[in-house]
């Protein structure tokens, strides 16, 4: 985290949550994004996004449909580029380090920035435990002690007590809010930096939202979460931090970025008070 | 881009509306209790005991709704200080009308005398104007969000707090000839109206934090 302040910047974490400062450190300087533009072909979906996410923290991305949140999240772990004709400008920093650097090995990237998904999507046909190490067996990483991780895993995503009975079950027998769980669970066992969310309840019932959004605060103490939601409620519930995007016909930008509970009691920009407040969107 | 959650804003300015309405009623019943405690009229006096049922009963209604409101669209930022300030503005106006049943009851225990002698009724009367028409004003401040307005009530009251003052200073004098039971009358109307005073400026700070977030 850089100490000096920045347009944009959450410089001021480190001050905010000290009694994280130790897992931040353990966990890295966190991650920082500068001058992010993306583009659909010729279409200019995000433009000039600054945001620094520290160790140990989690922000919301809030904003309407269409404005980039997901864009921007996609080109923190460099999904953006899987479309064809997309494009980006700008530097992601994890650690410091230029995510798209020359000679960077993007699936390394991805295993230190992890990504859950709006819709849980477990591999159907593996056991549970099978889904938990399968990021493992892709990325050919061995690992003596599997039990534990899987264990370990299963339990910061507040999965295991659940299903510690029956790991030999297929993925595809749990619940909507257990599978996405399981996600959580098989995105943590690759032992990444930041996990990044795009919408991550938004398929599932309340009392489920609610076992995942204690699962992200519990994840918070060690780990980088960044949280897409259309959810206001959610957004104000689970982040430190929350950023508000928008498209006012051109490329979306972000307007305002506050801990979260300014935005939600004293936002400065007039629209993101509009939005918050549920005006427009 | 449109704006929408218009069933939303409806409740929001019914919530506003229904507290000026309450400070209309306040300001009424502290102007009848001026005049029932001047010209010593025992009817008006209990028209006012007996109205201030109405004020808390107005009041219960107006937390009843922002509780409902609150409950079913989870208001955030500016909405939420709106309705978190109404419900203390409504608290404040509920005991204005109580502290204008206060200043009735005076006149009801003392009924058929004076409570105020001759000399001191242009105090009260001057104190019981100043006092309306601060409120008057404070229902502007809350249909308007008029901050300038807001500190301008906190400057007005100063002038009642001169005059209670000054009440306070004839009550001590040595030639004070009308006795203790007059003196203990005339101290607590002086803190009655003063105090009501008090709530109405409390109510033009609150609309000035909800407008502008800060304190004044």
């Amino acid at each position: 985290m850089n100490s000096t302040v920045k347009p944009s910047s959450l410089a001021d974490v480190a001050h905010a949550k000290p009694a994280k400062v130790s897992v931040a450190r353990a966990l890295g300087t966190g991650l920082e994004t500068r001058g992010v533009h993306a583009w659909f072909g010729k279409h200019h979906a995000l433009s000039n996004i600054s945001l620094d996410f520290a160790a140990g923290t989690v922000t919301a991305l809030i904003g309407p449909s269409g404005c980039g949140k997901s864009t921007f999240i996609r080109t923190i772990n460099r999904m953006h580029e899987f479309i064809s004709g997309a494009a980006m400008a700008g530097e992601v920093l994890l650690d410091g380090k230029d995510i798209y650097a020359p000679g960077i090995d993007v699936t390394k990237i991805r295993l230190q920035i992890g990504m859950v998904f709006q819709k849980p999507n477990p591999f159907p046909s593996m056991t549970i435990g099978e889904n938990v190490l399968s990021g493992l067996k892709l990325a050919q990483i061995k690992v003596h002690n599997k039990e534990e991780l899987l264990e370990e895993s299963l339990e910061r995503a507040g999965l295991w007590s659940e299903v510690k009975d029956r790991l030999g079950a297929h993925g595809g027998s749990l619940s909507g809010g257990q599978q996405q769980r399981l996600c959580i669970a098989r995105a943590l066992a690759v032992g990444p930096q930041v996990i990044l969310m795009d919408e991550p309840c938004s398929a599932l019932d309340p009392g489920s939202t609610l076992r995942i959004e204690e699962t992200i605060r519990q994840l918070s103490e060690t780990m980088t979460i960044i949280i897409v939601t259309h959810n206001m409620q959610q957004a104000a519930r689970v982040s430190d931090y929350t950023a508000f995007f928008l498209s006012e016909g051109g490329p979306g930008q972000m307007i305002e970025v506050a801990p979260t509970s300014e935005i939600f009691s004293r936002p400065k920009d007039q629209r993101t008070e509009n939005y918050v407040t549920g005006r427009f969107g | 881009m449109a704006l929408i959650r218009s069933v939303f804003q409806d409740e929001l300015d019914s919530v506003s509306q229904s507290l000026v309405d309450l400070t209309s009623m306040v300001a009424k019943a502290m102007e009848r209790a001026t005049t029932a405690i001047i010209d010593c009229d025992l009817k008006i006096a209990e028209e006012i005991i007996l109205e201030d049922e109405k004020i808390d009963n107005y009041q219960h209604d107006i937390d009843a709704r922002i509780i409902d409101i609150i409950a079913r669209q989870q208001p955030v930022a500016s909405d939420l200080r709106a309705l978190v300030t109404a419900l203390r503005m409504g608290s404040d106006l509920e005991r204005m009308g109580d502290l204008a049943h206060h200043v009735a009851k005076i006149a009801r225990l003392r009924h058929p005398d004076k409570a105020v002698p001759l000399e001191l009724e242009q105090i009260i009367t001057a104190m019981g104007l100043a006092a309306v028409k601060l409120t008057n004003k404070t229902g502007i401040v809350i249909s308007t969000r008029n901050t300038e307005m807001a500190l301008e009530v906190e400057r007005d009251d100063d002038k009642i707090d001169n005059l209670h003052r000054q009440l306070i200073g004839i009550l001590i004098e040595p030639q004070w000839k009308y006795g203790i039971e007059t003196a203990i009358d005339l101290t607590l109307l002086g803190r009655y109206y003063e105090r009501y005073a008090d709530h109405a400026v409390s109510i033009s700070r609150r609309v000035y934090f909800l407008v502008t977030g800060k304190y004044a």
